[in-house]
């Protein structure tokens, strides 16, 4: 699944946002892992709502199994239409959320 | 967290952020009912953070992910118990012999074949200390936050920074899209030692650069037996720094040595790896191995 973060997630600018903030190394830590867990969850969720509910366990199943595996896109490219758009729309959708937030504390004092 | 912090714009990034992933978690659960619940509660979702590369997992060489770290550094210090004995209390070179016996313990340890030379050629020293260093430019264009796969690997690793030149063999890849991902890993876990010292660098500098360019490393923190299998990706640092070998900061992270002076005694031998079946990164005693 890494796979599906490399491809589809553009954290670039968050990144660079966190990096010229005047934050500790806990800190910036800390917030890069929410931003991780965020866009984990956000890209399930696309993912898990375009599936029956059959295919919601098979998919599971085989993340379980082997989450590296490419079958994994496969088997989504089989079931969804679309679904590599979907996804990057899902995570790009939320990493500006993110960038949005990220401005309103630069303006807090 | 257990750390306070005054910082508004943190908290607020906090605040906000962790209401997010709760509602986000939230969503999962109840929308996608049992197959949530089940995400939610496994932690499935972490899957997608992985950062190292399962599917080149051999049986015997396991690579570790970041929470398996404190793991294993209690399973490789045995290690460090079996290497006390024989290390000797300053930093000094290895006699021959040294070498022999702790390359004989390292072969039988990991399960590959752990060398000081290879060909004929090897290292001036396989016992020194190992400084930080910075992340390679990896092909034209690259800049450090593209060196991140996700946002934790990027504050783990970023703050090193980037090396303002190339690494001794340039560029990993011609560009982006070339960059594969074992080019990617030869960056993450990179060494730079000194080839320039090498015995017999001076008279052969294209044969010797030639096998030390992506030459596979075991290099082990000596105090607590963290171990790493490496790429040399460059040569350095200079004799005057007092440093005999540099690490990438995943490698310093790896090996234990990322924090305070980033900087530590380890070993550091050659990999006999003809058929580039190793895979980069930590590694970890197979526990049938380790009884030996």
């Amino acid at each position: 699944m890494k796979y599906f973060y490399m491809k589809y997630v553009n954290i670039e600018f968050l990144v660079e946002e966190l990096h010229e903030m005047d934050l500790s190394e806990r800190e910036r830590h800390h917030l890069a892992t929410l931003i991780d867990l965020s866009m984990s969850n956000a890209i399930l969720d696309e993912i898990l709502s375009n599936l029956s509910e059959i295919d919601k366990k098979a998919f599971i199943h085989l993340l379980q199994e082997d989450p590296e595996s490419e079958y994994l896109m496969k088997f989504l490219n089989e079931k969804v239409e679309n679904i590599e758009e979907k996804i990057k729309k899902a995570a790009d959708d939320l990493a500006k959320q993110m960038h949005e937030d990220i401005k309103q504390s630069r303006r807090i004092k | 967290m257990l750390f306070k912090t005054k910082k508004s714009h943190y908290e607020h990034l906090r605040k906000k952020w962790t209401d997010r992933h709760k509602s986000l978690q939230q969503t999962l659960f109840e929308k996608h009912k049992e197959v949530g619940r089940q995400v939610a509660l496994s932690g499935l979702g972490g899957l997608l953070l992985l950062t190292t590369p399962a599917a080149n997992l051999l049986p015997e060489v396991q690579l570790l992910t970041q929470s398996q770290i404190d793991k294993e550094k209690d399973t490789n210090a045995a290690l460090a118990e079996k290497l006390k004995s024989t290390l000797p209390s300053e930093i000094r070179p290895l006699t021959l012999e040294e070498e022999q016996t702790i390359s004989e313990l390292l072969s039988a340890q990991f399960g590959f074949i752990v060398t000081s030379q290879i060909q004929g050629i090897g290292l001036n020293r396989s016992y020194g200390l190992i400084g930080g260093e910075q992340h390679l430019y990896r092909y034209p264009g690259d800049n450090l936050y593209k060196h991140a796969d996700n946002a934790t690997d990027w504050a783990m690793y970023g703050s090193a920074g980037i090396a303002p030149g190339l690494g001794a063999w340039g560029y990993f890849a011609t560009s982006e899209a070339q960059l594969s991902e074992k080019d990617k890993l030869r960056e993450q876990y990179y060494l730079a030692v000194q080839t320039f010292l090498a015995p017999g660098f001076a008279e052969n500098v294209a044969q010797y650069r030639d096998f030390f360019k992506y030459r596979k490393m075991l290099v082990i923190n000596s105090k607590t037996g963290q171990s790493v299998v490496a790429a040399v990706a460059d040569a350095g640092p200079a004799e005057w720094t007092g440093k005999h070998l540099g690490g990438s900061p995943e490698v310093m992270h790896y090996l234990g040595l990322a924090q305070g002076p980033r900087k530590g005694t380890v070993l550091y031998f050659l990999i006999d790896d003809p058929n580039d079946k190793i895979p980069l990164g930590p590694v970890k005693i197979p526990e049938r191995l380790a009884k030996i």
